[in-house]
């Protein structure tokens, strides 16, 4: 969809008035954003998906209410997506955890597909460690990573300054260096 | 190497931040996953709408239902009324 085209402001007001064709083009927009942060934060392709449309489905319900009070509308969007994960989550509590070696290795942009079927052992690890670290530490590390975001872009998501994010973000590179540490990996030859 | 407990050399933060970029890459969805959500939000009805659909397919049931008993005992009536009254 050529961004030339796209006039954010003016898609939302029509899309809170409830013009379908308008969210359609913020859902094309957006779509593939979040489908990476609910995939990185479930670690699951089948509840990534149904995921992925309830929080669209949710944001369409409640576009009307969405106001431009200089949040972005994506980080809206992500923390719809955060909450809704955090409710799967609170959910699957009780039920047992599928292994991340289950867990389907979707292509990487720019990859080619042969490449994605080899994960190391080293970054199946440091996945693990991930989905085990407080919630917030995983969002500020997909929003970074995946995402691409600058510490002010996630720090208007998180509702944190951009300070508290690079603290944050420094505090969760002296957790997975001790803990990568603690599994023999090593950092020094990088 | 010694470990301080509370920084990161700036050598430790490259390293981890390259195993990051290696292990968090954007994927792409599957093209079906896509379609599929695309034709959910697409052809998706307002929640309203469906729980008042809900509701008015319910009250039909209820309503059929009531009708269906009521004629069942209006019949077994007159059936009973027809045997024992005319004796």
């Amino acid at each position: 969809m050529p961004d030339i085209e796209f006039n954010e402001e003016d898609v939302l007001t029509r899309a809170s008035q409830g013009d379908r064709d308008a969210f359609g083009l913020l859902y094309e927009r957006y779509i593939d954003r979040i489908f990476n942060y609910v995939y990185y934060r479930t670690g699951n392709l089948h509840d990534a998906e149904d995921l992925t449309a309830r929080v669209f489905q949710r944001a369409m319900n409640h576009i009307q209410n969405y106001t431009d009070r200089g949040v972005p509308f994506s980080a809206w969007l992500y923390r719809i997506a955060h909450n809704l994960v955090a409710n799967w989550h609170r959910d699957r509590s009780r039920r047992q955890e599928i292994p991340i070696n289950d867990v389907p290795v979707l292509p990487s942009k720019g990859d080619h597909p042969e490449r994605n079927l080899v994960r190391s052992q080293e970054q199946d690890a440091l996945l693990r460690f991930i989905r085990r670290l407080p919630a917030e530490r995983q969002n500020l590390l997909i929003l970074k990573f995946v995402e691409n975001m600058s510490n002010a872009e996630i720090g208007a998501i998180m509702g944190r300054s951009e300070g508290a994010v690079k603290s944050l973000y420094h505090r969760t590179l002296l957790a997975l260096r001790d803990q990568l540490g603690d599994q023999n990996i090593n950092l020094d030859n990088e | 190497m010694i470990r301080s407990r509370t920084t990161l050399s700036e050598a430790q933060v490259q390293a981890l931040e390259a195993h990051l970029a290696g292990t968090l890459k954007p994927v792409t969805p599957p093209i079906d996953v896509v379609q599929r959500l695309r034709e959910r939000i697409h052809f998706l009805q307002p929640e309203e709408i469906v729980s008042r659909l809900r509701d008015w397919q319910r009250m039909f049931v209820v309503l059929g239902g009531v009708m269906s008993g009521m004629l069942i005992l209006i019949t077994v009536g007159r059936a009973l009324y027809f045997l024992v009254g005319r004796k």
